[in-house]
């Protein structure tokens, strides 16, 4: 049970370069379980690693419970790993990989029998404790490696992509889980993943980052709601949000000749830029009538459809405007075949409007 | 239908036609091969009979014509004669020993190189070098370079300790070949050990890190199973080599004093080409052959369970 906090965290593997991990300041409180995500490369592992003790903390410092780890070392931070290849000792049972940790801290035979078969009770695995890992199924390794965590009780979990390895039904099994054992245990716990549905759907709060930098830290409602900036914008979200630079008008800005009139605040904000970056998320589109004035709707051709059964995604190309495509999201059954024309219009509520340069909301 | 009756005895001559043109095929694709084959035959399969009908004869090349057919007697005396058994007891010494201290300086070389330092790949080169010496040419090294109890370098490291003056070779004659043979061995051990360290998964080492693991037992409990594998090939490997090492022994010793330094391939060679017995010497081989294929089968099917069956996954 430990506060963890990064206070201007930074890790640079070669002196001069960008940072890996750039100045990251992030508290994540007793018992919450966060979630790192970004794409490949965006530091999300590495920042996982320092608190690990794995990566150096070149500058900054991070804090477990209040004391300062930086020149500790791992196995003195009282934490606990799940590795995206779950890094089980092949040579070992079950029951010994699990023990492994207790041993190493020279815990009695007896006790640490105790506690793995707890452990292997809460996770399904008793009847696998006398074999090797080789003998387990992908799902069951997994287990095994939070097995190996849990026995620790340790302040902090850390988990790297634990769910890369898995086939999708048994990642959406899993991380159901992982989720409930988190509430159960109420040991504040780092997640790394590059899935943006993991993180949103596991996360007490979701840290987003891209080129070392922290991005935005928030609930995942407030991500998805209200997206700092262009990047976060389309990294939360699937489909992903449109993101269309759009140039200004009058009372707003205009798509494939059409007016669309920006909220006060916003248009306030923008002040004289000339260009902004409009997002519209896919269910944000009102599917319109192909028979409305030009004006009023913007037109546009159908390339692909993709039928999810509750609802249906319309990838299309604007009809003015070849090279900008937009997603839609209609109902379930929708008569709408390749090459056929739509009418859509945005739901000017639902408008996230950012700086086209910096990417920055507005306001 | 006269149509179906002729088309019937063209179908199966064509069946007969695929079958020979299948036969010439596989003549043709094997035949190239066969100049190989007859070839192995001929060095090996036709001396090792021959060697069978010698040791079947009494026939001493320096009384001609003595030559006769003893049926085993060759093969009692070979268990009879107590220089064999020493000999044979030098072999096991002589390649168990090489081996096994090969193997364990190995692991600790290898353990060094497996760290980042400066200038690594130098080091690294010069502990391979022993290895690509010609066996001959180590074994003068260190009879000569090394061991002389005059000239020797060793006996100049310690002659400020007062230690100088020991006949090595003649009063330490096997453990001098063996010294030169593990000195020629460790390298290759060295190597196969670090390509097995190489390999192993650094999460596994992360996770012992994390799960609190010290150094020595990270070594214990993770990286020397791993490493057991690569340790079984190492000795099997090094075994069959050694077991039949020549040059050393004769250029070192020539067996003696007496036979104290003699193994099997040299004392059969004494046997044959210094002592003329070719019955003897031959029934000798026989028995080597034959425990050195017990031995082996039991090596091999040693490492063949290690490297199939074993781990990989997880």
């Amino acid at each position: 049970m430990a506060e963890v906090v990064f206070d201007r965290a930074s890790r640079i593997y070669t002196p001069g370069a960008k940072p890996a991990v750039d100045s990251l300041d992030l508290t994540i409180a007793d018992g919450e379980l966060v979630v790192l995500v970004g794409p490949s490369g965006s530091g999300k592992s590495t920042a996982l690693r320092m608190l690990a003790g794995l990566e150096p903390i070149d500058a900054g410092s991070v804090r477990i419970d209040g004391r300062d780890v930086v020149d500790v070392p791992s196995k003195d931070r009282d934490i606990a790993m799940v590795f995206q290849n779950y890094a089980l000792y092949p040579s070992k049972t079950v029951a010994e990989n699990m023990a492994f940790p207790l041993k190493m801290r020279g815990m009695e035979k007896e006790e640490r029998a105790q506690r793995v078969r707890q452990a292997a009770d809460m996770l399904g695995l008793t009847e696998y404790l006398d074999r090797k890992p080789k003998a387990l199924s992908g799902g069951q390794r997994q287990r095994v490696a939070m097995g190996r965590a849990i026995v620790r009780e340790p302040q902090v979990f850390l988990m790297d992509e634990p769910l890369s390895n898995l086939d999708a039904k048994m990642r959406v099994q899993t991380r159901a889980q992982i989720a409930e054992m988190q509430n159960r245990l109420e040991v504040s716990t780092v997640y790394v993943t590059h899935d943006q549905v993991e993180a949103m759907t596991m996360g007490d709060k979701v840290a987003v980052l891209a080129n070392g930098q922290l991005q935005q830290y928030a609930t995942p409602p407030e991500l998805y709601d209200r997206p700092i900036n262009a990047f976060v914008a389309g990294f939360i979200g699937s489909p992903a949000m449109n993101l269309l630079d759009l140039p200004r008008s009058s009372s707003g800005v205009t798509l494939g000749g059409v007016e669309i009139p920006l909220p006060r605040d916003v248009a306030d904000a923008a002040g004289s830029r000339d260009k902004l970056t409009v997002g519209i998320r896919p269910e944000d589109w009102v599917l319109e009538s192909t028979d409305a004035d030009a004006g009023s709707v913007v037109k546009a051709v159908v390339d692909v459809v993709e039928e999810l059964g509750s609802e249906s995604y319309l990838y299309a190309h604007l009809a003015e405007d070849t090279s900008t495509s937009i997603v839609v999201r209609g109902p379930g059954r929708v008569q709408v075949r390749f090459g056929d024309p739509i009418a859509v219009r945005p739901n000017p509520d639902a408008l996230h409007v950012f700086d086209a340069e910096t990417g920055q909301r507005l306001p | 239908m006269t149509a179906t009756l002729e088309e019937r005895p063209a179908a199966e001559a064509n069946v007969g036609g695929a079958a020979m043109i299948d036969r010439a095929e596989g003549w043709r694709r094997r035949g190239p091969l066969l100049p190989a084959l007859i070839f192995t035959i001929i060095v090996t399969q036709i001396p090792f009979i021959l060697t069978l009908y010698y040791s079947l004869q009494s026939w001493n090349l320096v009384r001609p014509g003595s030559q006769e057919f003893v049926w085993f007697s060759n093969y009692g005396d070979v268990f009879a004669d107590s220089q064999f058994r020493t000999v044979a007891l030098n072999t096991v010494i002589m390649t168990l020993g090489s081996v096994l201290i090969a193997v364990v300086l190995g692991l600790l070389l290898a353990l060094l190189l497996n760290r980042q330092f400066v200038g690594r790949g130098v080091v690294r080169t010069l502990l391979i070098t022993p290895f690509l010496i010609t066996p001959v040419a180590a074994a003068l090294l260190w009879k000569t370079v090394l061991l002389d109890p005059t000239l020797g370098l060793i006996n100049f490291v310690l002659s400020p300790f007062g230690l100088s003056g020991t006949e090595w070779i003649s009063q330490y004659p096997l453990a001098s070949v063996m010294a030169a043979l593990i000195w020629q061995w460790t390298p290759f051990m060295m190597l196969l050990l670090l390509a097995g360290l190489q390999s192993m998964p650094t999460d596994q080492l992360e996770a012992a890190r994390v799960d609190g693991a010290s150094a020595w037992s990270t070594f214990r409990e993770l990286t020397l199973p791993h490493l057991r594998r690569f340790i079984e090939l190492g000795v099997v490997l090094g075994t069959i080599y050694l077991v039949n090492i020549f040059d050393q022994v004769y250029m070192m010793t020539q067996g003696g004093p007496g036979v104290a330094s003699a193994n099997l391939p040299f004392y059969i060679y004494q046997r044959a080409f210094l002592g003329f017995d070719i019955g003897q010497s031959a029934a000798m081989g026989v028995v080597v052959v034959i425990l050195t294929l017990i031995a082996a089968n039991f090596a091999l099917r040693l490492i063949f369970k290690s490297f199939s069956g074993e781990q990989e996954a997880a």
